[in-house]
């Protein structure tokens, strides 16, 4: 058995165990034997070409992690950036809920309310088919939903194990709504988090995805967007480097006068691996969708870009944009950057543009002489490199502390 | 707007390069063994090295499998029922000049616009002919050789300059190195050889021809063009084939040695039959071209693709010296139900390396128009520059236009851009040129010449001349 082989076998493994009685059985059966049918990723694989999984254990996808203790100390890792704070700890919600805003419900997942159509993907499956505790949010039409609604993902443990985070957001008609997907935790563990966003005609949704694992954590995750008519979907994707992290981000845009704002900023420094894999698909005419990505790839980090844009034959009038810039900071870094167009209709607008670049040598000089010491001097720089992405986002509690969180890294 | 009648007419266009030449031809039956491979290799009187590596290089491609990555889509190709020796008769017992060549062999070249006579063909383009599997002749082969250039068919060159041969063949792209030129290693037939030693510019432009006669047959020509020390060339090459509503198989090798200083620039106009409306016939044309560019070399890939059925195409060039410069010019221009994926390689070795990827992909009736390119930057290359721009212009609803760029980058003092952009023939430049009178058709043709200008200007006068007409040969009927 190959390693490949082996750690499809753990994954099938690790599903079978995943017994609660919740309704979900028929679920996670169909998607166990999706499972079983798919390969596991590997380099030979053109999705997987520049991201190996040998930094997976046989315990990351063999064992699911234990509850965590009651006791454990959350709150205090947990910055203030929301008004309704839901914390679910290693997969289940932990406690009570807070009271909700007006306009807003959160349901566990339910046969009924669970999209039967997840990401494509080994680990969109392996999500499923391990699935105990969903979250699923929802607005009433028409609603805004005041503030801002902050989950917490926290994933903690001390031995090497798996956990499922799924989200489920539905924002009905004319409903809008702020959240932010928050991952935290430390120790050997592999966040499996599976979000699926279903705007609503007319909706809006500003939407955060903020991964500050510490660096011995590993993430695979895919986010899934579908758009119906006129919807405004505003994502923001914010990501610190740690041993691998794995992002699946696929929009379908299904209904004119969808519009999507995406924009990230990545940093991989040390030994840390980021893979972004964007997936841009516009089904219906007219959608407009603009995405902007930062990375930085320092030491021995490796930041990996995909991003594709797909304009189906019916979609005329279709305004796409990506811009990638990239900065590599050492010998030993490395930068991957794949942008990809692929278009079935002539009446568009599309364009995409990437760059792989250094600090600039002048800038650094010019704070130099003016007694600014190299280490601040470079942070700096970086700032102002990932900034401009920064500054659009629109919530100031959350710019700040991104802004300063991502200061860090640089 | 044209008439649906008009529209018509010109979309049952024919392809003007698509007669027969009736000769008399020897040609193996299809099927592919080691026999075969002996075969030819006997019928042109190779040493015994050759036929040594030819049967390395068929053990290689036995345990191949043809790729399956790129975005095109035909039905699985049965390599034993193609044909891989054809040559007319009269070639049997070689002409020691082009005056003893076949006269039909020649009336072709002239329907085709490319006389062999050295009076009446372009001054300072000397032209090797080949004709299916082997080359019928070499234009201005004394001028050439008074300057100490070589430019003959590698067949020739194998007995006459065999530690050329033997020390270039397979240097760059070698016969392991993809499932087609494994291929090619095995069965190729002929090609052009050239050799321009050191400090020499050559003299004129060097021409090979390509002509595809036979039914049933591959083509799998070599070329191998190595400029020493100091030193220039021109290069340019074209292709055309018969229309029959079979696929036909072109697998071709290309590899260039650019040494110290050297410059190398190599242009392609590629016309093969590209199939009629329905997508039935045409040539699949799948093809490694690679150069190696060595201390201060240049190479330049020029390329203006507008036939074949499938075009699988990635001209590249290894940067290995300091200072080297890569540079790629494409136009590639689909229309029926032609497929094409090709673009370029720049691998980044050597310090300061620079490289330019200029890629214009036109799209048109039911075509998929690919652009597929790697720009690699090894740790070594320090201050390695490239810049990439790929522009689509799609022609219709029912066409398809794709970019595929791969950018990877493990120096920190490199800088990379790359930048693509898809749009339309707009309305506005349409309704300006209408307005002043000139019709859709020109005006979109005049568009269309805008959009490739950055590509034409760096080819050869005589070919962008011929470019620009095969362009709006091409897109005729493609405007409704």
């Amino acid at each position: 058995m190959t390693p490949a082989e082996q750690l499809k076998q753990n994954s099938v493994t690790l599903a079978s165990a995943t017994q609660p009685q919740d309704g979900l059985t028929a679920r996670r059966s169909e998607a166990l034997d999706k499972l079983r049918l798919l390969p596991f990723p590997e380099k030979k694989q053109e999705a997987w070409k520049y991201t190996g999984l040998n930094a997976l254990t046989a315990g990351q996808l063999e064992r699911a992690a234990p509850a965590l203790d009651a006791d454990a100390d959350i709150a205090s890792s947990i910055p203030s950036l929301g008004d309704c704070v839901i914390v679910i700890g290693n997969g289940a919600l932990t406690g009570q809920l807070p009271a909700l805003p007006k306009g807003l419900s959160v349901t566990p997942l339910s046969a009924e309310s669970i999209n039967d159509a997840p990401p494509d993907t080994f680990f969109g499956w392996l999500n499923t088919a391990s699935l105990s505790d969903g979250l699923l949010l929802k607005t009433e039409p028409n609603v805004k939903v005041p503030g801002i609604v902050h989950l917490v993902f926290f994933n903690q443990a001390q031995t090497p194990c798996h956990t499922t985070n799924r989200l489920q957001v539905e924002l009905a008609e004319g409903s809008e709504l702020t959240i932010i997907e928050h991952y935290l935790g430390s120790g050997p563990v592999l966040t499996n988090a599976l979000t699926h966003v279903q705007a609503g005609a007319n909706s809006r949704l500003v939407h955060y995805r903020l991964q500050s694992e510490s660096a011995d954590s590993l993430h695979i995750g895919n986010l899934q967007i579908d758009q119906q008519r006129d919807s405004r979907v505003d994502s923001s994707q914010l990501m610190r480097g740690n041993v691998l992290r794995r992002n699946d981000v696929h929009v379908r845009m299904l209904e004119s006068g969808a519009e999507l704002t995406m924009r990230g900023v990545f940093i991989a420094r040390d030994t840390s691996h980021i893979d972004n894999h964007i997936n841009v698909e516009h089904v219906a005419p007219h959608c407009h969708s603009d995405q902007v990505y930062k990375g930085i790839a320092g030491e021995n980090g490796r930041a990996v870009f995909n991003g594709r844009i797909h304009i189906h034959q019916y979609a005329k009038g279709s305004d796409a944009g990506l811009s990638n810039n990239n900065m590599l900071l050492s010998n030993e870094a490395e930068i991957d950057s794949k942008p990809e167009l692929e278009i079935y209709n002539d009446d568009v607008k599309c364009a995409h543009g990437t760059t792989i670049g250094q600090m600039d040598a002048g800038q650094l000089f010019y704070l130099r002489s003016r007694g600014i010491d190299e280490a601040s001097a470079k942070r700096m720089l970086g700032t102002g490199f990932v900034n401009e992405t920064l500054h659009a986002m629109q919530d100031e509690a959350v710019r700040e502390w991104a802004t300063e969180w991502l200061g860090e890294a640089l | 707007m044209s008439t649906e009648a008009e529209i018509d007419k010109l979309v049952r266009r024919e392809y003007a390069a698509g007669f027969t030449t009736s000769v008399e031809s020897e040609t193996l039956p299809p099927g592919l063994d080691e026999s075969v491979i002996r075969h030819i290799s006997s019928r042109k009187g190779e040493p015994e090295w050759l036929l040594e590596w030819r049967l390395a290089a068929y053990q290689k491609w036995l345990k191949m499998t043809p790729p399956q990555w790129a975005h095109i889509h035909h039905p699985p190709i049965d390599f034993n029922e193609v044909s891989y020796f054809s040559a007319p008769k009269s070639m049997a017992d070689r002409p020691q000049s082009l005056d003893e060549v076949d006269p039909e062999l020649l009336r072709t070249y002239e329907k085709l616009g490319i006389p062999l006579h050295e009076q009446a063909a372009l001054a300072g383009v000397a032209v090797d002919a080949v004709f299916d599997s082997v080359s019928i002749g070499t234009t201005f082969r004394g001028k050439l050789k008074e300057a100490g250039v070589i430019f003959c068919s590698i067949s020739e060159a194998v007995h006459e300059y065999p530690e050329l041969i033997k020390e270039y063949l397979g240097s760059v792209v070698p016969q392991g190195d993809n499932f087609y030129a494994a291929l090619n290693s095995a069965v190729f037939s002929d090609g052009s050889f050239v050799y321009i030693p050191k400090g020499v510019k050559c003299p004129m432009e060097l021409s090979t021809y390509f002509r595809i006669n036979e039914a049933k047959t591959g083509q799998f020509e070599r070329t191998l063009i190595v400029a020493d020390e100091g030193s220039q060339v021109s290069y340019l090459e074209g292709c055309t084939a018969p229309m029959r509503d079979e696929n036909q198989l072109h697998a071709a090798v290309v590899e260039l040695v650019a040494r110290k200083d050297a410059k190398i620039k190599y242009s392609t106009v590629q016309n093969w039959y590209p199939g009629d409306e329905e997508g039935r016939g045409g040539i699949y044309n799948f093809v490694t071209k690679r150069g190696v560019a060595h201390e201060n070399a240049h190479i330049s890939w020029t390329q203006v693709e507008t036939g074949s059925a499938i075009t699988w195409k990635y001209p590249s060039v290894i940067l290995r010296g300091d200072n080297s410069v890569g540079e790629f010019y494409s136009v590639a221009l689909t229309r029926g139900r032609q497929q094409a994926d090709t673009g370029t390689k720049m691998i980044h070795m050597g310090k300061n390396t620079k490289s330019t990827i200029i890629s214009k992909g036109i799209s048109a009736g039911r075509s998929e128009n690919t652009y597929r390119g790697l720009v690699r930057i090894s740790p070594r290359a320090e201050g390695a520059r490239n810049f990439t721009q790929c522009d689509s212009l799609l022609i219709g609803d029912q066409c398809g236009a794709h970019t595929f760029p791969y950018i990877e980058s493990r120096n920190p003092s490199a800088t990379l851009e790359h930048e693509a952009t898809t749009s339309k023939v707009s309305d506005d430049q349409l309704f300006l040129c209408r307005q002043r009178g000139i019709d859709t058709e020109k005006a979109v043709s005049m568009i269309v010449n805008g959009f490739c200008k950055e590509v034409f200007r760096e080819l050869p006068m005589e070919f962008a001349v011929e470019a620009g007409k095969l362009l709006e040969v091409s897109l005729e009927g493609s405007v409704g």
